[in-house]
């Protein structure tokens, strides 16, 4: 009897919350309004009193070292792993999962897994009880994984972490028959890569290129790059020119690099994109109009993952040599805080859509757990951690919903 | 006015699931029509999307790429250039996409095969017969390509001197009159000739040798058959034609018998119009032993990968897998106690292999999955040998990872370990004479396109490498040798040993679609004896549906036993194929064969004497366990990685990839006892 009660306070708080605080098109239902293809965040639930309720977050993470994918759920100032399980075909054959992503309409989490012999894959599993529905090969080191607005593209940098240091490319997966249907050459090590909000345009950073580079995601066909290299930042039209990086088989760091980007990353508006330099730790912000670089933004060691609130307040980074987060001020570029993280090697990192939690993965090393430190974007302080697997990394944010009993 | 302006815009930017209309786009059209092309080369495809009308549509984004055969070749993204690297499947999906529309698919009717290229010789049987006048003969040939892949191509058989003997098209020789001649078996481009010699019809006596024996299921029983003359004088060099009953083993075209059962077979001899018999009383091999497992270590923090047994033979090291960053040391004096004394941590999650120097004063071991990801090997001081000490790394080139490692020492060149290279799939090689300083010396590969190119596991025994090198088979390379004048800088080609495993493991593509990944995994050249030992590993193209855990999937791969005693031209000679479950690693230790075949456990065999057959069939398997174990870290499902044996105290050391190691030891055959009446 009490359920419906709470729901219908809740409901009604919403919509006066709404109204008093100007957000003319959040949603009353979060499981409806979040997710990349959403429009409006969800309205902030309030009990009578007008405190903020507590809710549980869910996230799915993938840790590449011992190939699981584990459910985490962060509630009540406590986060716990739900449910794993093991990704591959092969027990002795590591398949190495490495970017996570779930669908905007939260149906599908997929996987890239980066260890294949040559290539790696994308997979596709329910959210809801972890069943595999598709996979498919993609290039050499298949890595940082995104769908579009629409959940039927999935696009998905081939890092060729390991292969010759050649240019390599973007992949296009149509999820609903899991088919591979467009490979777009970029550059050398394309790694880090989101859509815009309105999925109309995909951005990618060029590791050995110094660069970003920009994709018409309705003609799948390149247009823009953007050279990152400090004191020599431009726009161009057009592909990134080939550059000779490091030997023959060798992925050994080239001295003309200044930046080595590791994740371009849109605003929530789609105005401007966020690069990260991991080389010299900061982040670099470009106007998307006039393909200019607007500024660059100190950052932590090895800057490496990068989150936009959906707010549009803040810029998340995880600094992966400097073993913790950077939180950013997305309007006057202040690093708001740098909050150390449990576990060597911070990786991933994502925002719920509500714009009040950052959930950042750990890979540890060795045999180290991975682990998942849960972030209060208000208090900028950590407020929960898990350990899972070892070499966490791609995370994706799923939904919230009232505490689980 | 300018929001609802910029709303609509946005509306139609952002499609929602399910409302994209249906593609424009019919079919895809693809060119070449022909669908083979041979392996090693390379073919642009050319793409079009055709609509209703069964005009192009312009505006449609056209793709290709493959369903299955990645480990065969690729598609080039940029081109769509098919590179068909090796001999194998090519299943292609098809994609057309036009802006605002569901994107068309088809992912069933176009299929690539990459096919054996053409003949460039042709291999008979026999480079020489002397049949009878009236005698009948049947020669068989095979033709290979450049790439010593076998071709499909028929052959062609042509007698140049049809008043002596003819040849029909099944390689039938009918001897007409005494004379000499040749015949030729020929393909397009490549023909070999056989001498015929034809001796007139006149044996008054043919026996067979030996008479009556009486052996076991499993041996060898090479039979020749004499033949004399009116005068009682032997006519040498005649070839019969064998044939035996009941069927259950194997005759071969020079004689060589095997029986699977026990039984009493019949062998005849067949010369023109005259025949002879004898008969071969098989009993039980009687080789089928116990085993007891001596000492259990069961491994649950992580999956278990290699074992190895220091020269001491009192310690013993045993490697992780699935997230492993460690090699345990062992005590292993007692056996049936082995305890974990001290481990060596390392910057990875996956020791694949590890091997020590002759004299045991160094640990080689793998690295894969490491945290930087920056993989490699690494070198160890084991002179102490229950507390290895890392001493140096080697990562130049090799950070995708190293799969397996075998050291060698040459008494002129140094010391060297070889490593295989997971990126390029090149064998690299190190110089490790002073251990603590590895320094690259060079490097070899398969001559092929390096699309896919994969090499898996190396033995080297005098000077001589056996490289499991996937789809390109057997790999032997003089890296010491000298005789073809190779050194392990500069290691040079001997011979290739390559077998369509597509054929092989039909079963699979049956069960799971074709593509699906094969290829020579391991090698294990017999010391003291004229084999190599290799086994595949197959892998199903996806899970079995609607199973969990263990059952969802099962390894396939065949162990061959492969003569090299003419080591340019290795034979194939015996097989054995577990039941459920794939060869995996093997060891061997004079007459016997030890064997961790996944799924299928540990078996032993033996394999004294000739080896001819299915190994199996014929009761050579001597003990077998089912590692499977509650305590592990997977449970209650084995999963037999390998074993090596220990010379000091005869035990066969058994990793098992979900529960770690056992210690086996095959109980000796009991007497029997004298029956009392």
């Amino acid at each position: 009897m009490k359920r419906p009660l709470i729901a219908l306070a809740l409901l009604a708080g919403c919509a006066s919350a709404g109204q008093s605080a100007g957000v003319a098109n959040c949603h009353p239902d979060p499981e409806r309004s979040e997710g990349e293809g959403a429009q409006g965040a969800p309205c902030p639930l309030r009990s009578a009193q007008g405190d903020t309720l507590h809710r549980d977050y869910l996230v799915f993470v993938a840790s590449e070292g011992n190939d699981r994918i584990a459910l985490v759920r962060f509630g009540q100032g406590k986060a716990r792993v739900e449910r794993e399980q093991r990704i591959g075909i092969n027990p002795t054959e590591l398949v190495g999962p490495h970017g996570l992503y779930v669908s905007p309409d939260g149906r599908w989490y997929f996987v890239t897994t980066a260890h294949g012999t040559p290539n790696g894959a994308l997979w596709k599993f329910s959210t809801a009880t972890d069943e595999p529905a598709g996979r498919v090969e993609l290039g050499l080191f298949p890595a940082t994984v995104q769908v579009a607005p629409n959940s039927h593209y999935a696009w998905v940098v081939n890092f060729n972490l390991y292969g010759e240091m050649t240019p390599s490319s973007v992949s296009v997966v149509y999820t609903d028959d899991m088919l591979e249907v467009r490979r777009i050459p970029t550059c050398v090590m394309p790694h880090g890569s989101r859509l815009s909000p309105d999925g109309k345009r995909h951005y990618s950073a060029c590791m050995m290129n110094d660069a970003l580079v920009e994709i018409d995601a309705d003609r799948m066909e390149l247009t823009r790059h953007f050279v990152l290299t400090a004191a020599a930042e431009h726009g161009m039209t057009g592909p990134v020119h080939p550059v000779e990086a490091g030997g023959k088989g060798s992925h050994s760091m080239s001295p003309a690099l200044t930046c080595s980007p590791t994740w371009a990353e849109p605003s929530a508006d789609g105005r401007t994109v966020w690069v990260a330099c991991s080389k010299s730790n900061d982040v670099v912000e470009i106007d998307v109009v006039s393909w200019a670089m607007k500024r660059r933004v100190p950052a932590g060691e090895g800057i490496y993952n990068l989150a936009a609130s959906r707010d549009g307040r803040v810029i998340v980074g995880t600094n992966k040599r400097g073993q913790s987060v950077s939180v950013i001020d997305a309007a006057s570029g202040r690093e708001l805080a740098r909050i150390a993280t449990t576990r060597r090697v911070p990786s991933g990192l994502v925002i719920s859509p509500d714009s009040r939690f950052a959930f950042v993965t750990q890979e540890g090393v060795g045999s180290e757990p991975g682990t998942v430190d849960v972030i209060d974007l208000r208090t900028l302080g950590r407020v929960a951690s898990v350990d899972l697997g070892q070499q966490a990394g791609g995370i994706g944010f799923w939904k919230s919903e009232p505490p689980a009993e | 006015m300018i929001l609802l302006a910029v709303l609509p815009t946005l509306a139609l930017a952002v499609q929602q699931p399910g409302t994209m209309p249906p593609s424009p786009v019919k079919r895809i059209e693809v060119r070449p029509t022909t669908r083979t092309i041979t392996a090693g080369d390379s073919v642009q495809l050319s793409l079009r999307a055709i609509g209703a009308d069964g005009k192009p549509v312009p505006e449609a984004v056209v793709w290709v790429r493959m369903r299955g055969g990645s480990g065969e070749g690729t598609v080039r993204p940029e081109s769509f250039w098919l590179v068909a690297s090796s001999v194998g499947k090519f299943p292609l999906g098809l994609s057309a996409v036009v802006p605002g529309s569901r994107p068309f698919i088809d992912s069933t009717s176009v299929e690539f095969e990459a096919v054996p290229g053409p003949a460039a010789r042709v291999e008979v049987d026999r480079s020489a017969v002397t049949i009878l006048d009236g005698q009948m003969l049947r020669l068989t040939a095979a033709a290979y390509s450049k790439a010593n892949d076998r071709t499909a191509d028929r052959i062609k058989w042509r007698s140049r001197d049809p008043k002596i003997f003819a040849v029909d098209e099944d390689g039938v020789l009918t001897g007409l009159a005494a004379g000499s001649g040749q015949v030729t078996a020929s393909v397009p481009g490549a023909s070999a000739a056989v001498e015929v010699r034809v001796l007139p019809g006149t044996i008054s006596k043919l026996t067979l040798s030996p008479e009556k024996p009486a052996v076991r299921q499993g041996d060898v029983v090479t039979f020749e058959a004499d033949a004399r003359d009116a005068g009682g004088k032997p006519i040498a060099g005649l070839t019969p034609s064998w044939t035996f009953s009941p069927g259950d083993g194997q005759l071969a075209a020079d004689g060589r018998f095997v029986a699977y059962r026990p039984g009493v077979y019949t062998v005849t001899a067949t010369l023109g119009r005259r025949s002879a018999s004898t008969t071969v009383h098989v009993r039980e091999r009687g080789v089928r032993r116990s085993v007891t497992v001596v000492g259990r270590l069961p491994r649950t923090a992580f999956l278990t990968s290699e074992v190895w047994i220091h020269p001491n033979g009192k310690v013993a090291y045993l490697g992780t897998h699935g997230g492993g960053d460690r090699v345990y040391a062992l005590d292993i004096s007692d056996p049936g106690n082995p305890v974990v004394v001290d481990s060596l941590l390392a910057n990875t999650r996956l020791v694949n292999d590890m091997q020590t120097t002759a004299d045991g004063n160094y640990l080689v071991f793998t690295r894969e999955g490491a945290a930087n990801r920056k993989n490699g090997i690494v070198i160890a001081d084991t002179r102490d040998p229950l507390h290895p000490k890392e001493i140096a790394q080697f990562v130049d080139g090799v950070a995708a990872g190293v799969h397996s490692v075998y050291i060698y020492e040459h008494p002129r060149h140094g010391r060297y370990v070889f490593l295989t290279n997971d990126g390029t799939g090149a064998i690299d090689i190190v110089n490790i004479t002073d251990p603590a300083k590895p320094v690259r010396a060079g490097e070899w590969r398969t001559d092929r396109p390096d699309a896919a190119r994969y090499v898996h596991d190396l033995d080297i025994v005098d000077g001589l490498m056996y490289a499991s090198y996937w789809n390109d088979g057997l790999v032997i390379l003089d890296v010491g040798n000298g005789k073809w004048g190779g050194r392990p800088q500069k290691p040079v080609l001997v011979s290739q040993f390559k077998y369509d495993l597509d054929s092989l493991y039909q079963e699979v593509e049956d069960v799971s679609g074709p593509g699906f990944a094969r290829g020579t995994h391991t090698a294990w050249r017999q010391r003291g004896g004229k084999y190599v030992f290799i086994a595949d590993e197959v892998y199903l193209n996806r899970p079995i549906k609607g199973a969990k855990d263990a059952s969802s999937s099962r390894m396939y791969g065949t162990l061959q036993v492969v003569d090299v005693s003419d080591i340019e031209h290795p034979k194939a000679a015996a097989w054995y194929t577990p039941e459920n479950g794939g060869a995996h690693n093997v060891w061997q230790v004079a007459d016997t064969l030890y064997v961790g075949a996944y799924d299928a456990g540990f078996h032993v065999f033996d394999i004294s004497g000739e080896l001819q057959g299915d190994l199996r069939a014929q009761s050579r398997e001597i003990a077998s366990l089912n590692t499977a174990d509650m305590g592990g870290a997977v449970r209650n499902a084995a999963f037999t990685w390998g074993v090596v044996v220990n010379p000091k105290d005869g035990l066969a050391y058994v990793n098992d990839f979900n529960n770690g190691l056992w210690v086996v030891r095959v109980d000796p055959k009991k007497a029997t006892a004298p029956m009392i009446p």
